[in-house]
């Protein structure tokens, strides 16, 4: 009974919402005259094309860069947290500032070359999805950097890792080989569904195709969303059946990946247990390729402050013609959003944290495939048609336009995220360690206070900053549970930013990086390892 | 309270109508008195939002109504979510007052989602220029009937940096002489947005000599015979376009910064005042210009409407009828302020009302107008956009 009790939290903010909001919205969408007007959309094929173009190769690309800078820097994991800040919008704003034929990389090279108008370059909405592709990269790889650290700053993993390691190398055995052979395996193992998040997110991102994505034809996401804000509810439905072609696409993917990974295993073990490299490849040289991220996200973010205080800027002067602060007094000048955000994300994050470690605590490790699905599958739904059902469900009960309403819109993709990333490392924890208190006559809850938490620290400081980032950067359903009685800081940022006004964009490009910063950093500095070996 | 019954009656009784509505206004503005008004708008532009502040802060001084702008992007959300209010039988709705036209407003008058008639019975509404402008009471070749009150006018116009375009092409003719000459430095946003479909339709307007054929409901048959006129148009244009006509950019917001940028030449908007308003605001040059074409461009009419289901529909008339007086669409008319053309006949006013409409010649203002022409009829939207996207949205 008390074992069930524990999923009662999670049943009540996320099962019983997201259940509801799904059967309030697919019935309405299931339509088969839409998904024969899906299959008579003349950009069908090349958006789909498109689609697992830049989804798979950004997602591979992401996990490679992310094992070779974790490569290096076993002993002293990066800190990604800082990086993890800054959305995925204001990323691809900050990313197309600098590589469009207007932008700053043209115009330093106008200036020798005498250039008096922008390049014919096709930096940004090329067809082949490449700047897109390559926004996503450099987005997700932070994150997997980050998801690994926090599995390598865990005390109990470093210790293992250390052990490991030292023997593998007895073995004769260089770096490369401990790194592939031993560590990269455990790590994999252990971050499958931060993967598995990272893919559903690259097939179905929208702002950032939005914003350097090409249009001729744009990716199958941008057409469901394009479809699904039609007011025609023909179109509408459209968009929908597009949800579920999309949506039934990554579980395929899913699935391949999954039984490839599956069916290799007896070569992929056979790899692994093969004789030990001749050569000692070093890949010290790969822990140089992280300085190269932070030195990135910083001309970013520089880019975007500097950007938000520009007036006329014509090309190719490298500075405006004049600063003004207009922007910044704009976003200032009402602080409730700022405020509405701010308790949103902490108060979401807070009990999407509370409610999954009460989950962990009390149900068997057996219960945790149905949540990883869910909070996948949820990831994997464009925001907009949950949002419509959320929306459906909040207006049945009456309460759009509430506190309350807010809330739940919020904490659904906060819950999924917080789940995702501390299920693997919370699961991971070595229950010896429990055993060996429960033998030494220690309760339940003092081992949790005194050993398991503090031990665990990193994760869950990890997957608290993770869910107030989610919740900070959540636009589509907050709007339509607001009913326009609140307002947040994205709500105002994408209606204030419709207009093209270059330097409002960036302004709130960096404000809505503000917050998560500050938490980020705090996460990252309250969760360092208390001892460090050398 | 009037509703379209009660309207009816009185004009089949054929009782004189001003007295009972002034009678009737005088409850109504009776009864607005404390309400608040939801009013979704779309809120990209700080002028207009500037502008909204301002008239929520009057009608708090004068009428004791609360005006919250809620702050959107894209209309179609109001009409989704007044649809959704009113299926789930939801009778304070949420939205009190809307800001809409064309194809938003056709599928809330359709669905019956609208509150009125009212439009003709606010007391400001004699001043409208229901003579002289036939986008005030046809909207998109649809029949307003009162559902709906008129609040600013638009039209096609085009601009530039006269410093660097000396003699602006005024057709779409002349403009594909223009890209052959400067080729990648003209192009329009990717249809279904809302300019960029405006623009293919401007193209259909300008491929045949007598355009009355679009006036009336088309269809595949009747858009076979100027099908290949129009595309032939466009392939000329689309060679020297940006990016060779493969790609698009995605709004007409794009296409503004990236005139301003250089790295366009032309760019265009609905609101023949934005190129000198963007001038003011610093983000245009001061030797912009702007234009329409000789034989003239698509304008239409911004309105505002009341869902059926809204909560103070009172005070939303209240508001409406503010929006319409001729003090708020003088301030709305000031190119620093705004600059979004009145719907008023200046004839109508007295001439100190007339004075404070007086144009002040700005950098960036329109210098060489051209006649309005009426959107085409609503079912050739789908026709063009679909036909454009089997030719041209696969890059």
């Amino acid at each position: 009974m008390l074992r069930q009790l524990a999923a009662l939290p999670l049943f009540l903010i996320f099962l019983l919402p997201l259940a509801l909001s799904l059967a309030l919205i697919l019935p309405t969408i299931a339509e088969a005259a839409a998904f024969k007007a899906l299959l008579n959309h003349p950009q069908l094929w090349g958006a789909a094309g498109l689609t697992l173009f830049t989804g798979l190769i950004s997602t591979v690309l992401s996990l490679i860069c992310a094992l070779m800078i974790i490569a290096g820097r076993i002993d002293k994991p990066p800190q990604a947290g800082a990086m993890l800040a800054l959305p995925h919008l204001s990323l691809a704003i900050g990313l197309s500032l600098l590589i469009m034929p207007a932008g700053l990389l043209a115009r330093i090279i106008a200036l020798p070359f005498g250039w008096t108008s922008p390049p014919m370059w096709a930096t940004t909405q090329d067809r082949y999805g490449l700047a897109l592709t390559a926004a996503l990269v450099l987005k997700e790889t932070p994150f997997l950097v980050w998801a690994f650290a926090s599995l390598l700053n865990r005390d109990d993993l470093r210790q293992a890792f250390r052990g490991q390691s030292a023997v593998a190398r007895s073995l004769g055995r260089g770096p490369a080989s401990v790194f592939l052979r031993i560590i990269a395996p455990q790590l994999l193992n252990r971050t499958v569904w931060p993967l598995v998040a990272v893919l559903a997110y690259s097939l179905t991102v929208v702002d950032m195709a939005i914003v350097i994505g090409p249009t001729q034809p744009p990716t199958l996401a941008q057409i469901i969303w394009t479809d699904l804000n039609d007011a025609e509810p023909a179109i509408e439905a459209r968009g929908a059946a597009g949800v579920l072609v999309l949506s039934t696409v990554i579980l395929l993917l899913l699935w391949v990946v999954g039984l490839s990974v599956r069916l290799g295993r007896p070569y992929s073990r056979k790899w692994l247990s093969g004789p030990p490299d001749t050569g000692h490849r070093k890949i010290s040289f790969l822990t140089q390729t992280w300085g190269l991220w932070g030195l990135f996200y910083s001309a970013i973010v520089i880019l975007l402050l500097f950007q938000s205080a520009s007036g006329l800027w014509p090309f190719p002067d490298l500075l405006p013609e004049s600063l003004t602060f207009s922007a910044w007094e704009k976003l200032l000048s009402d602080g409730r959003p700022l405020l509405t955000s701010f308790l949103l994300a902490l108060g979401t994050a807070m009990t999407a944290l509370a409610a999954s470690v009460v989950w962990f605590e009390g149900m068997r490790p057996s219960g945790d495939k149905i949540m990883l699905w869910l909070a996948a599958f949820l990831l994997c739904l464009p925001s907009l048609l949950i949002g419509l059902g959320q929306y459906r469900l909040f207006l049945a009960l009456g309460i759009t336009g509430t506190a309350l309403a807010m809330f739940l819109a919020h904490v659904l993709p906060v819950v999924a995220y917080v789940f995702i990333m501390l299920q693997g490392p919370y699961r991971g924890f070595d229950q010896r360690w429990q055993t060996t208190a429960a033998g030494l006559g220690q309760r339940r809850v003092a081992f949790l206070r005194q050993i398991k938490w503090p031990m665990l620290k990193a994760p869950i400081l990890a997957a608290f900053a993770v869910g107030f980032a989610v919740s900070i950067a959540q636009y589509v359903p907050a709007q339509l549970a607001a009913a326009g009685r609140y307002s947040t800081l994205p709500i105002e940022a994408v209606t204030l930013s419709s207009g093209g006004n270059r330097a409002l964009v960036a302004a709130y490009g960096a404000a809505l990086m503000a917050l998560p910063l500050i938490v980020f950093l705090l996460a990252q500095w309250l969760s360092r390892p208390r001892w460090r070996a050398r | 309270m009037l509703n379209r019954r009660h309207f009816l009656a009185l004009t089949a009784a054929g009782l004189s109508l001003r007295p009972a509505f002034a009678a009737d206004w005088a409850a109504i503005e009776a009864e607005a008195k404390g309400q608040t008004v939801y009013f979704n708008a779309w809120a990209g532009s700080e002028q207009v939002n500037g502008y909204i502040a301002w008239a929520g802060e009057e009608a708090k001084k004068r009428f004791g109504i609360t005006v919250e702008h809620v702050k959107i992007t894209d209309t179609a959300e109001v009409v989704k979510r007044v649809r959704d209010e009113v299926v789930a039988g939801k009778a304070d709705g949420s939205v009190d007052l809307v800001w809409i036209n064309g194809e938003n407003f056709r599928t809330m008058k359709t669905e019956k989602l609208l509150f009125g008639p009212f439009s003709e019975s606010l007391p400001n509404y004699q001043f409208v220029d229901v003579e002289g402008k036939a986008t005030v009471t046809q909207d998109f070749s649809e029949s307003v009937d009162s559902l709906e009150a008129p609040w600013g006018m638009a039209q096609l116009t085009f601009f530039a940096d006269g410093a660097k375009v000396a003699e602006p092409p005024l057709s779409m003719a002349a403009l594909t002489r223009f890209a052959e000459a400067n080729p990648g430095r003209v192009t329009y946003p990717a249809p279904p947005e809302f300019h960029g479909t405006t623009f293919i339709k401007q193209m259909l307007l300008e491929a045949v000599i007598n355009p009355s054929m679009f006036y009336k409901p088309g269809d595949g048959a009747i858009f076979s015979t100027v099908r290949a006129v129009w595309e032939s148009m466009l392939d000329g244009l689309h060679k020297n376009c940006w990016r060779e006509g493969k790609q698009f950019p995605k709004s007409q917001a794009d296409v503004t910064q990236m005139v301003a940028d250089g790295e366009l030449l032309i760019g265009f908007t609905f609101n023949p005042n934005e190129p000198a308003n963007l001038v003011a605001a610093g983000r245009l040059p001061p030797t912009t210009i702007a234009w329409q074409h000789k034989k003239g461009t698509i304008g239409n009419t911004h309105f505002v409407a009341i869902p059926m289901n809204a909560k103070a529909k009172a005070a939303a008339q209240v508001f409406a009828n503010f929006l319409l007086s001729p003090e708020a669409q003088a301030r709305k008319n000031d190119i620093k302020l705004w600059g979004d053309p009145t719907v008023l006949a200046l004839s109508k006013l007295s001439p100190e009302e007339q004075q404070a409409f007086a144009a002040t010649a700005a950098p960036g203002s329109v210098t060489l107008p051209g006649p309005t022409l009426l959107e085409p009829h609503a079912s050739w939207v789908p026709l063009v956009e679909q036909a454009w996207l089997e030719r041209y949205g696969k890059g």
